[in-house]
């Protein structure tokens, strides 16, 4: 049973269309890595599953169910018990998400006292203990600390903590390891996992930084210019990159057996007030070909079942197709 | 919090000492001496003065002497009003001043910040467009003619009724506080608001908004907890400067709404050449402006936590 | 799907596929509240320099016969030689109420004696106002002569029995425009001493935005008290933004113990309270006779408004002395004298500029306020301040008389204020380029 099926997920702000075709799917317990470059979409992507865009944005998805229900139809107020409570979301930067005017405690106690209903001693004291487990040092004391007064590690920590105390179904993660020391990085990381195991969160991953999806993903969703472009499980898209904005991604990662060459991504990404009519990357391809000019590659184009990428090279009918349904 | 509010005082206690030795020397630089100006004024009040201030001594006496005199808080006895000491015009008439006063930044604080709320909640739309008009507008009309204004329109709004709703000018009871005090507080509100209106955008696509949001707060609670208290602290740091504003305001107010005010009697004492009371109001207003902005400065320490367990340090 | 779709078209990227990304454009700067400003501040500055020479009216000069008038054009009026006391002639009784003459100096009533009346009680209202309106004379006779601030309007006389209360006759009379000999003589409209017979009417100038209570034309005095209000909201900000520049750029620049003490001495004149040392100071230098005290008002301002300027440029100067390129042109062994003319001044003026706008509306506010207190200018010297005080007085019965002068600074105000938003928005987004 999938937890949440997101099919074909479109976001315009104003003449922007930063989310133009996103299709996401996860199940029980599944952690999925969405991976990109800034601007893609990506952080877009996160703030619709919560329904948080600001007005002026408007959303369309043609499948968007969550837990069974159609999240479509979801009024306000059912939304505002998702929040925090079904989904939650842990920020990029603990430093400017945390309210700097309360207590560290108040702030991972206020979801449960909205949405549990506990009172404000028992709240405080399941914040503390929460804190214990996420192994921050006198935590009752802590607690009644401002964030100021923590270091970027210890806030990332209390983020967490906010985001897990209600025991969500699902974990969105937005770029939670960017904006922290690399040491601390791993820290947190590592307690992400450890979270994962310990309660089966489904979480959503959402990185630039694909040596930390290697580290703690199930599966991956690549984005590119407010598309999903290759979707499988970790192992699939890590060998078999299917496609070629996949295949140059990975070209610009460090990487030890070929340390000398790096890669760059020759361009930009389009300008998503005028996006092309063809392919989004096409402009930046080296496979490129006259369709990708012409013609979305809009078909379930799929190298295996599980694994798909939206590219004209996976058409059935494209040459290097020819041999394999031949075999 | 000792050390900040010991240091905050200190530096208080220096300025008001400024503002003395600046009034005595401003009072010195007229033209010949005060008591020598062509004044009708009984014998009796000259050698009093004569004796009390030692005007035939050289000045660093004079000085000392002043400054000892205020340290008692004896401000001497008024020029033209005989037998009446300054001290008593300042205690009858300061505490009308200080309610018209509190009664106007209470206006300016609650109003700026309702309105600061919604321009920024309803950004770029017609309630924003509507406080932005009514705020350039507050701030580019002098006080006086608001004050005029406010008066025609309310004896417009009188005969209209047929009855006194409203009084014009006077003081004594609750309903002559409204409209004076409104008046005085239009230009802070105005302020404010417009303080308010950045600093409440500013927290509206702060990052912890969104992620209180994303907790599922919502309505009043979010407003209360994380909107308010983040973007309140700019206002409160603007309100000890303000204050002095709305003081200083109070002159022309008291003025056309014929309160008896402290302000009006130092506009009259400045009219008359009152030099003892002219002196005395202005060291009296120092120290009280002094005071409030200290005072503030503490209060802002109590809202910020970062400022109440660091010392100040880090503003 | 055909084949030759998927001919081998393989190119590689070329940069010239993203030249057509538009740069971000930069925001104008003749938006039309700039404009606007620029145009009102424009208007306001001929409109008192070259207001005076077209509209040759004396601010000075007082109307008797037209106390807080409307707005008039220039009109005939006839002259008036004879107003004093009044008898209506015995030979002829009347019927009803009748009117003798009837001009702006004198409005000359008789009607019949009415048996059992022993006072008559006349009554004066504007036509166009319901009620009986001002009670101005008790009388035995049956006559009256009204004298009484009389204007070029439509009035309803009712007389009534003082006793009873008892209404008796009414009538509508409309006074003609006159002018007194006395007055025309005063004026210099005829000339004075010759008993000759003069001419029956004479022409009077016009007040298009009528007069005040003392008779002034008010359009003259706008033009008088702008002059002041405008020069002091220029003249000041200039003043005391140079003298705050030397003093921060002399503390910036020479740093140690100079920096400290005098950064001290501006803390403490900051803590001034402004408006009440401006009055302090502005008492201590007085106003000799024959003054008009914008000098005193000046210096007054100057003395409690340069800190501001100081601190922001101490501040740049401080800021600029630590960058790279300043360094470099030391090192590269260019004079004091030079770096600061060729590389910090260029830095530091639209900062002055902004500085300078933004003070502008607020020693014109500040003039105001004094004036209207009585602390400003002097009289027969006015301001836009000045005229308000004048016109608080006849606040309920004549408005216009406050408005008009309120409005001038008001406008005036908000154009500076606008301009000096424009100005800042300008100066933020060069800075906002030089560190991009």
């Amino acid at each position: 049973m999938k937890l949440l099926e997101l099919d074909n997920l479109q976001v315009s702000i104003g003449p922007v269309q930063a989310v133009r075709d996103v299709s996401l799917s996860l199940v029980q317990g599944e952690c999925r890595a969405l991976v990109g470059e800034s601007g893609c979409g990506k952080s877009v992507t996160a703030m619709s599953l919560l329904n948080l865009m600001p007005p002026a944005a408007q959303t369309n998805a043609a499948r968007w169910n969550f837990a069974g229900r159609d999240m479509r139809q979801l009024s306000e107020r059912e939304w505002r018990r998702i929040r925090g409570n079904e989904i939650a979301m842990i920020f990029q930067n603990p430093m400017t998400a945390l309210d700097p005017t309360q207590t560290i405690g108040s702030q991972i106690a206020e979801p449960l006292r909205i949405h549990k209903g506990l009172s404000k001693r028992e709240a405080r004291m399941r914040a503390i203990a929460l804190l214990e487990r996420l192994a921050i040092a006198n935590p009752a004391q802590r607690a009644a600390q401002y964030p100021f007064e923590f270091s970027g590690g210890m806030l990332q920590r209390a983020m967490i903590a906010m985001a897990v105390v209600c025991e969500p179904q699902l974990l969105i993660a937005d770029e939670p390891t960017t904006a922290l020391d690399v040491t601390v990085q791993a820290e947190v990381l590592s307690i992400l996992r450890e979270l994962r195991e310990s309660s089966g969160t489904a979480m959503l991953f959402i990185t630039h930084d694909l040596g930390v999806v290697a580290e703690i993903a199930d599966s991956v969703s690549v984005m590119y210019a407010g598309q999903t472009v290759e979707t499988g499980p970790l192992q699939g898209v890590f060998s078999r990159e299917a496609h070629p904005y996949t295949q140059a991604l990975k070209r610009a990662v460090p990487n030890m057996e070929n340390p000398h060459r790096l890669e760059a991504i020759a361009g930009t990404p389009p300008d998503l007030r005028h996006p092309p009519k063809g392919c989004s990357f096409a402009a930046r391809c080296c496979e490129r070909m006259a369709i990708c000019d012409q013609l979305p590659p809009n078909f379930p184009c799929e190298s295996t079942a599980a694994h798909q990428a939206r590219c004209w090279l996976w058409h059935p009918e494209h040459p290097a197709r020819w041999r394999e349904n031949e075999q | 919090m000792l050390k900040f509010i010991a240091k905050r005082l200190l530096s208080g206690a220096i300025t008001i000492w400024f503002i003395a030795t600046a009034t005595f020397f401003a009072m010195h630089a007229v033209p010949g001496d005060p008591l020598t100006q062509e004044k009708a004024m009984s014998p009796t009040v000259r050698a009093q003065l004569e004796a009390r201030y030692g005007l035939d001594k050289p000045l660093s006496e004079q000085y000392q002497l002043f400054l000892g005199n205020m340290l008692r808080g004896d401000f001497g006895i008024s020029f033209t009003q005989e037998n009446r000491k300054v001290n008593d015009i300042i205690s009858k008439h300061f505490p009308i001043s200080a309610i018209l006063g509190l009664a106007a930044v209470l206006i300016a604080l609650v109003g700026g910040v309702a309105a600061g709320t919604v321009a920024a909640y309803y950004r770029n739309r017609w309630p924003d467009r509507l406080v932005m008009i009514g705020v350039i507008a507050a701030i580019s009309v002098p006080g006086f003619v608001i004050a005029g204004l406010a008066q025609l329109i309310i004896v417009a709004m009188n005969n209209a009724a047929g009855k006194t709703l409203l009084p014009v000018a006077g003081w004594g009871s609750v309903n002559h506080i409204w409209v004076p005090a409104l008046v005085l507080g239009l230009g802070t509100m105005a302020y404010l608001s417009r303080i308010m209106r950045a600093s409440m955008l500013e927290v509206l696509s702060a990052d912890f908004n969104t992620a209180a949001k994303a907790k599922g707060v919502h309505g009043l609670r979010l407003f209360w907890h994380h909107q308010l208290r983040n973007a309140v602290l700019p206002v409160v740091t603007e309100l000890g400067p303000t204050i002095a504003g709305v003081t200083t305001g109070g002159f022309v107010v008291e003025l056309i709404f014929a309160i008896p005010g402290l302000g009006r009697y130092f506009v009259q004492a400045v009219q008359q050449l009152d030099y003892t009371v002219i002196m005395g109001t202005t060291v009296f207003y120092g120290a009280f402006l002094v005071l409030v902005v200290v005072l503030v400065d503490i209060s802002y320490g109590l809202i910020d936590p970062r400022i109440r367990l660091h010392g100040g340090g880090g503003r | 799907m055909a084949m030759s779709v998927f001919r081998f078209a393989r190119r590689t990227w070329a940069s010239e596929d993203l030249e057509h990304i538009a740069p971000v454009p930069l925001p104008k700067m003749a938006t039309p509240a700039v404009v606007l400003s620029s145009l009102v501040v424009i208007a306001l500055l001929l409109f008192v320099s070259i207001g005076p020479l077209v509209w040759r009216q004396d601010p000075s000069q007082q109307w008797l016969s037209q106390i807080s008038a409307g707005p008039s054009a220039p009109h005939s009026v006839r002259l008036i030689r004879d107003n004093g006391p009044w008898q209506p002639p015995v030979s002829e009784p009347v019927q009803s109420l009748v009117v003798h003459d009837a001009n702006t100096e004198f409005v000359r009533l008789q009607w019949p004696q009415i048996e059992g009346v022993k006072r008559y009680r006349v009554y004066r209202a504007s036509a166009h106002k319901a009620g009986l309106g001002l009670a101005i004379a008790e009388t035995d006779k049956s006559y009256y002569q009204d004298q009484l601030q009389l204007s070029y309007q439509i009035y309803r006389y009712t007389i009534a029995d003082a006793d009873s209360g008892l209404l008796l006759l009414a009538r509508e009379v409309r006074p003609e425009a006159a002018i007194s000999l006395f007055e025309a003589q005063l004026q210099g409209l005829v000339p004075v001493g010759k008993s000759r017979r003069h001419a029956k009417w004479l022409e009077i100038p016009g007040h298009p935005l009528g007069t005040d209570a003392l008779g002034r034309d008010i359009l003259a005095r706008l033009m008088a008290g702008g002059r002041t209000s405008l020069f002091v909201g220029v003249v000041a900000p200039l003043l005391y933004i140079s003298f705050g520049c030397i003093f921060g750029a002399i503390a910036g620049l020479a740093g140690g113990w100079v920096d400290q003490a005098a950064m001290r001495f501006v803390d403490f004149v900051v803590a001034l309270p402004f408006l009440l040392f401006m009055i302090l100071f502005r008492v201590a230098f007085g106003i000799g006779p024959g003054e008009n005290g914008i000098m005193p008002l000046i210096v007054a301002m100057l003395m409690l408004s340069w800190p501001g300027s100081a601190r922001l440029i101490r501040g740049q100067v401080l800021a600029l002395r630590g960058q790279a390129f300043v360094e470099a042109a030391k090192l590269a062994g260019v004079s004091t004298s030079r770096v600061i003319l060729r590389h910090m001044l260029p830095n530091v003026l639209p900062m002055i500029l902004v500085a300078f706008s933004f003070a502008i509306p607020q020693a014109i506010f500040t003039e105001a306020f004094l004036s209207f207190i009585g602390m400003g200018v002097s009289p027969p010297t006015t301001s836009w301040g000045a005229l308000c005080n004048d016109g608080i007085k006849t606040l309920l019965s004549h408005p216009r008389q406050l408005l008009l002068p309120a409005l001038f600074i008001s406008v005036s105000v908000l154009a500076f204020n606008l301009l000096g938003d424009a100005l800042r928005d300008a100066t933020d987004r060069r800075a906002g380029v030089a560190k991009a």
